[in-house]
């Protein structure tokens, strides 16, 4: 059994990405592929339209056309902390209870950013290696920050192993009073560096922090494992990029810094979709439009919807043509944009369009 | 029946927008800003990160807009500078060996960081009103709890300070409006509510407005109950009509949401305000005008 191949999909907000997402995968399940989709920032809205709960648990999702090659990843922010903290001291009880009393702890709990990637990552990891899936298809946060976590476990695994955490443990005693300064010439500034954020931030502070990460250096080789199967998945050679953007200023702007982010991390995107950016009238407008029965109020209408068309598309086109230019590499795939009421008509409309793009997507097989 | 309504609240010296990603909300960040300036002369724009969304939405309006632009490790830098004592010994501190990857790794300190910058750019301005672009929504409430968060924590001591002073010199009533920014989409809409219900109960601030972003217009009824008509005949062009319709009631029923919206969040303290759907990016000084009709200067 080989390793699936994967598809991150990032973009900025409102373009359309986890939509495009949820289609690109019931693309390719359609075409036989055993795909998983896992949406790091469910949305309601799409979770409820695909008929999937948000949780930790790898869901079937009934297919239109009733094949049986696609699953559902959408574990939810709010827990994801808890989750975390529970994997990683499965093996530590008396530490995680303290860690879970930490006052720090419960402070962090919800501003900390990156955390819920990791779990997610964590998740997938393990449906990668239980699963057998052919394809993997992430959504990503909408943030210009969304593929940053790729590099948190090498940060956080460096912070847990470096010297930080016994710096801290060592200040934490100095502030309690339980242990002298360090002596000599060498360690003047770093004494002085030490009252100084003592001073500045109080005992509670430091105790705190210092508890926090002596429990986190406990286990930190539990942590290096479990991040290492998520940075495999996430930066090995069977990842393709596919960044998802509209015929917008905002748009076009998180696009290239995201693939300057890329680019940083040795990456390119192998494609850039671009939503909401017809090139013709649809068949059904032309076929009304040529109809002799078509009265005034809907030629009317149909004008309208066609000079809405024409200035996306106008957009459209001076966007796609500048990535073409930024990012010669990367494919260019225009999606229409779809109007529709019920968000799972509009992910079917948008995956028959992706059928013809899937080899543009796809990372090789390696 | 319609419910009679207090007339809204003037704005704070800070007005926070919030609001879920790709919502517009930088936008309308820089159309409240841009019109504040119309009105009183002078305003002020502040951004987190690279500054160039703020940027590009004010475009040519930016005459008497002041934007700033407030980057995580020059908001660590201007909110550690008066707790060390100066900037040297601040950045000493910061530049420690250990600290370094202590700030990288942990949040809210530079949230908190973040925070005190716009208290001291408010302080630094009176009588200046200072629009905030804040981040997307659940990572902003976040941010606006990390000042009570710390002062409950930290206690006493310079930072337990700031916490403190951020807490009741920004993050409070009469300080701060919060205004937020959404989409006529039902489930969109109930997440506003929600938002609005949780920044209430902590931190306690009131949204003071809520900008719905993006109503469509509705096209013709007329062409609407005609192309009914023709999906029904089951004539050659049924098929195409039928999609047609399908396209009209998509329209139908975000502009029936957004009526529904109205509804709603009319009935709270917050007034609410429609910006319609255009087919390509609005200017601020568009966003700005249609403002203005809704009674926004």
């Amino acid at each position: 059994m080989s390793d699936p191949r994967v598809i991150v999909c990032a973009g900025g907000g409102g373009v359309g990405k986890t939509t495009t997402s949820a289609a690109l995968a019931l693309a390719l399940a359609a075409r036989g592929h055993r795909t998983l989709i896992v949406t790091i920032d469910p949305a309601r809205r799409l979770a409820g339209a695909m008929g999937v709960p948000i949780t930790d648990v790898v869901t079937r999702v009934p297919m239109p056309s009733g094949g049986d090659r696609l699953w559902a990843l959408m574990p939810d922010p709010r827990r994801s902390m808890r989750t975390f903290i529970d994997h990683l001291f499965a093996d530590e009880p008396e530490a995680k209870e303290r860690v879970l009393a930490n006052k720090l702890y419960i402070g962090l709990a919800d501003a900390a950013a990156g955390v819920h990637e990791l779990v997610a990552m964590n998740l997938v990891a393990r449906a990668a290696t239980d699963g057998d899936f052919d394809v993997i298809v992430i959504d990503t946060a909408p943030s210009r920050h969304a593929i940053d976590f790729v590099t948190y476990p090498a940060r956080l695994a460096a912070l847990l192993g470096g010297r930080t955490v016994s710096w801290i443990a060592g200040l934490a005693q100095r502030a309690g009073g339980e242990a002298p300064a360090p002596k000599g010439l060498r360690s003047w500034g770093t004494g002085r560096v030490e009252h100084l954020l003592a001073r500045v931030t109080g005992p509670n502070l430091v105790r705190d922090t210092a508890d926090l990460f002596g429990d986190l250096a406990l286990v930190r080789e539990r942590f290096v494992a479990l991040t290492r199967r998520a940075s495999e998945l996430l930066l090995g050679d069977r990842v393709a990029y596919a960044l998802v953007a509209a015929p917008t200023a905002a748009a076009r702007d998180d696009v290239l810094f995201l693939a300057a982010r890329l680019e940083k991390l040795g990456r390119r995107p192998r494609a850039v979709v671009l939503n909401r950016a017809d090139t013709h009238p649809a068949p059904w407008a032309r076929a009304l439009r040529e109809g002799r029965a078509v009265g005034p109020a809907i030629t009317e209408v149909l004008d309208a919807l066609e000079q809405e068309r024409r200035s996306r598309a106008t957009a459209a086109d001076g966007l796609s043509s500048e990535l073409r230019r930024q990012l010669p590499w990367a494919s260019v795939v225009r999606l229409p944009y779809v109007e529709a009421t019920a968000p799972e008509a509009i992910v079917a409309a948008l995956s028959a369009e992706l059928d013809a793009h899937l080899a543009a997507l796809l990372p090789d097989a390696g | 029946m319609t419910t009679p309504r207090t007339p809204p609240r003037s704005l704070a010296p800070a007005v926070l927008v919030m609001g879920k990603g790709g919502v517009g909300k930088t936008t309308v960040a820089a159309a409240l800003a841009t019109l504040e300036a119309e009105t009183r002369g002078r305003a002020v724009l502040v951004e987190f990160g690279d500054g160039e969304s703020g940027r590009r939405a004010l475009g040519a309006a930016h005459r008497g807009v002041e934007h700033l632009v407030i980057t995580p490790a020059e908001a660590i830098q201007r909110g550690a500078t008066p707790l060390f004592g100066s900037a040297t010994l601040a950045k000493l501190a910061l530049g420690n060996f250990a600290m370094r990857p202590l700030l990288r790794a942990a949040p809210a300190i530079r949230e908190l960081a973040m925070l005190e910058s716009v208290r001291q750019v408010v302080a630094a301005r009176p009588g200046v009103r200072v629009v905030v672009d804040m981040p997307a929504t659940g990572h902003a409430v976040a941010w606006l709890r990390t000042a009570k968060q710390g002062r409950e924590f930290l206690g006493s001591g310079p930072m337990f300070e700031l916490c403190d002073r951020v807490a009741r010199e920004l993050v409070a009533p009469g300080c701060a409006s919060i205004v937020v920014v959404t989409l006529p989409e039902r489930l969109v809409l109930e997440e506003t509510l929600e938002l609005c219900e949780s920044v209430a109960l902590d931190p306690g601030l009131e949204v003071a407005r809520v900008v719905v972003n993006r109503v469509p217009l509705p096209l013709s009824r007329e062409g609407l109950a005609d192309a009914r008509a023709l999906a029904a005949s089951g004539g050659a062009l049924a098929e195409p009509a039928a999609a047609l319709v399908s396209v009209l009631e998509a329209r139908e029923a975000a502009s029936e949401g957004a009526a529904a919206a109205m509804e709603v969040f009319a009935r709270g303290p917050h007034a609410v305000w429609r910006v319609p759907l255009a087919p390509v990016d609005p200017s601020a000084r568009d966003v700005a005008r249609w403002l203005r009709a809704e009674g926004a200067a």
